[in-house]
């Protein structure tokens, strides 16, 4: 078996409100291996997005360890965590979150250039990335005169600019008309044909059934495991 | 390039219209506080500048009752020549001063004052027309006068101006002068009617016999002894005068008589800059709290939290410092504009400003701009240095 890239091991995680804590994790353990293909699904309010922050290091866990390419990552100082995000993962957001001021091209870069590359490496990443999601000719466009689908492909554009070995994707076609959603669905199946662990967090039944890994989630707790 | 000042410019441009408010609102705090910068010292300044502009930097009197309505000085010609053969003096100007009433031509309101000076030391006025007064008087006694009752009388060099001295509440028979010069007097206000003549034709408009009395020695210290060693050898000769240099005298005025403009404009700037402040930490908690998501999404994609922090800290150092820049001219112009109500208070010497520009006014604004963006940008920093990632993706995600 090759090591993971990410593992959770009797993970808990608890929020603390108003009302009382409320617990969205339940001793979850899982593996996520290099160049894998995993669904999560479950109805609303089960975890699966909470799993994916605690898997992607932006979230810590309660109880329990998560360990990114077997370091123990709830020790790590905040900044140490940062450059793990920036290098390690790529995140889609169903919201897509791109900076509105920032054209096609800069949102590409903004990562590269957070992480150091190069100016002439940058110019190259980004080139490749956009050609590869199909928009080099909106590189130039901000967000807002770009549709739906061309943003989520523009955000996967930038989770993909430091070349990171996992993918999280949070209903990466919650925002988007089933033709568009199938657009982006496509392109995380070339990703992960390229060699990219992906994990995707969804509702709808036809992206979950493209993962070749599938859990299912109830009450912060993995239900059902499947292969597919 | 996205290096963290232009993605905070882009950050301040892409809601211009609250960049316009923050800036806008800046320039006018800011306006206000380089003014009140100018104002807190400006009058310490221009007293300086007068007092150095008329020529001495020592003045000596009989008491440290205010100049010319204290007691006058006696012997004056023995303490005149006594003063100047000391070696750290260079020379001394005996002045005298009366009232007179202007005899012709004077209309209702006639009142001169007439300064009795010694002509063979250089004066403290500027001639700015004709000639400066002989160094003897002949039959026909000679003054100068200052460009007010030039224009008044519509005098000029070569003209008679008839005087009546009002000496010890008494009128004196009226004197004819004849006028050689115009000039400009450093401290007559802009109302002033000053004339300059002779001690002699001081004496004479009175009616009095030619007395060794005089109100006022000014000195003029050598270099490079200054002022501060030729005042304490005129007090080791003379202690029982009154002397002082000319910065003791800004000093003195600086502690007290214009303290309270210092006063005014330390509350004034401290309001304006605190409103700034307000403003400024308003608009930024604004704008960080409309763009949390964003934020979020930008730790989860690997910023750091000091570069989203340094976001901030930038946005705020453009929105002040474009206000801050704006500001210049505006106070620059708030400046001229106060300077001249205040300046026509009546009995202020006209070459007298309230508002005066000095590098240091300068290098304090840029300070007080750089603490005010800075303190203005914490709680906002603060927001985002705090900023659960995952809570907030989730909150953006439901909302």
């Amino acid at each position: 078996m090759n090591a993971p890239i990410v593992e959770a091991r009797g993970v808990s995680r608890v929020f603390p409100m108003p009302a009382g804590p409320v617990t969205a994790l339940r001793d979850v353990t899982i593996r996520i291996e290099p160049g894998e293909y995993l669904g999560v699904v479950g109805p609303s309010g089960c975890g699966k997005s909470t799993l994916l922050h605690v898997l992607g290091v932006v979230d810590v866990p309660t109880a329990g360890d998560v360990l990114f390419q077997g370091r123990r990552v709830g020790t790590l100082p905040d900044a140490e965590r940062s450059r793990l995000r920036l290098r390690e993962i790529g995140f889609v957001f169903q919201r897509f979150f791109l900076l509105p001021m920032l054209t096609a091209w800069e949102n590409v870069e903004l990562p590269q250039a957070e992480a150091g590359a190069g100016r002439a490496e940058r110019r190259a990443r980004t080139e490749e990335l956009l050609a590869y999601v199909g928009l080099s000719a909106r590189a130039g466009h901000r967000p807002s005169e770009l549709s739906g689908g061309e943003m989520q492909r523009v955000a996967i554009a930038r989770a993909l600019a430091n070349r990171p070995r996992l993918l999280l994707a949070d209903e990466p076609t919650g925002e988007l008309d089933g033709a568009t959603g199938e657009q982006i669905v496509g392109l995380l199946d070339r990703l992960h044909a390229d060699g990219t662990a992906v994990v995707v967090v969804t509702h709808d039944p036809a992206v979950a059934s493209r993962a070749h890994r599938l859990i299912r989630m109830r009450d912060g707790r993995i239900e059902e495991e499947s292969r597919q | 390039m996205l290096r963290p000042l232009r993605f905070a410019w882009l950050s301040v441009v892409r809601q211009p219209a609250r960049a316009g408010l923050g800036i806008l609102g800046v320039a006018a705090v800011g306006a206000l506080m380089f003014d009140m910068l100018l104002l807190s010292r400006g009058l310490v300044l221009s007293f300086g500048d007068l007092l150095d502009r008329s020529g001495f930097d020592v003045r000596v009197l009989a008491s440290d009752a205010p100049p010319f309505t204290g007691p006058r000085l006696a012997s004056a010609g023995a303490l005149v020549d006594g003063l100047s053969a000391l070696p750290e003096i260079e020379s001394v100007l005996q002045l005298r001063v009366r009232e007179a009433e202007i005899a012709v031509g004077g209309g209702g309101d006639g009142a001169v004052e007439f300064v009795g000076a010694d002509p063979r030391v250089r004066s403290m006025w500027t001639l700015v027309e004709g000639e400066d007064l002989p160094d003897e008087d002949g039959a026909d006694p000679v003054v100068v006068v200052n460009r007010n009752l030039a224009r008044r009388l519509r005098l000029a060099p070569g003209d008679g101006l008839t005087l009546g001295g009002r000496c010890g509440g008494a009128a004196a028979p009226p004197v004819r002068f004849r006028v050689a010069g115009i000039a400009d007097f450093p401290f007559d206000a802009v109302t002033s009617r000053t004339v300059a003549g002779t001690l002699a034709a001081a004496d004479r408009l009175c009616g009095e016999a030619p007395r060794d009395e005089s109100e006022m020695l000014l000195v003029r210290s050598r270099s490079p002894a200054g002022a501060f060693a030729a005042a304490a050898a005129i007090r080791r000769a003379h202690s029982e005068l009154y002397v002082v240099t000319n910065d003791e005298l800004i000093e003195r005025f600086s502690r007290v008589e214009f303290s309270y403009f210092r006063q005014i404009s330390t509350v004034l700037a401290t309001v304006t800059l605190f409103f700034g402040f307000l403003l400024i930490a308003v608009l930024l908690t604004v704008s960080v709290n409309g763009r949390l998501g964003e934020i979020a999404a930008l730790r989860a994609v690997g910023l750091s939290r000091s570069r989203v922090i340094a976001g901030v800290l930038w946005e705020s150092v453009i929105l002040v410092g474009a206000g801050g820049l704006l500001a210049l001219p505006l106070g620059a112009a708030l400046s001229v504009w106060l300077d001249g109500i205040l300046r026509s208070l009546p009995g202020l010497p006209a070459g007298l400003h309230f508002f005066v520009f000095e590098p240091r006014a300068l290098v304090v604004y840029a300070l007080l701009l750089v603490v005010t963006s800075m303190a203005a940008a914490a709680y906002p920093m603060r927001i985002v240095a705090v900023l659960p990632i995952a809570a907030t993706l989730r909150r953006e995600v439901i909302s």
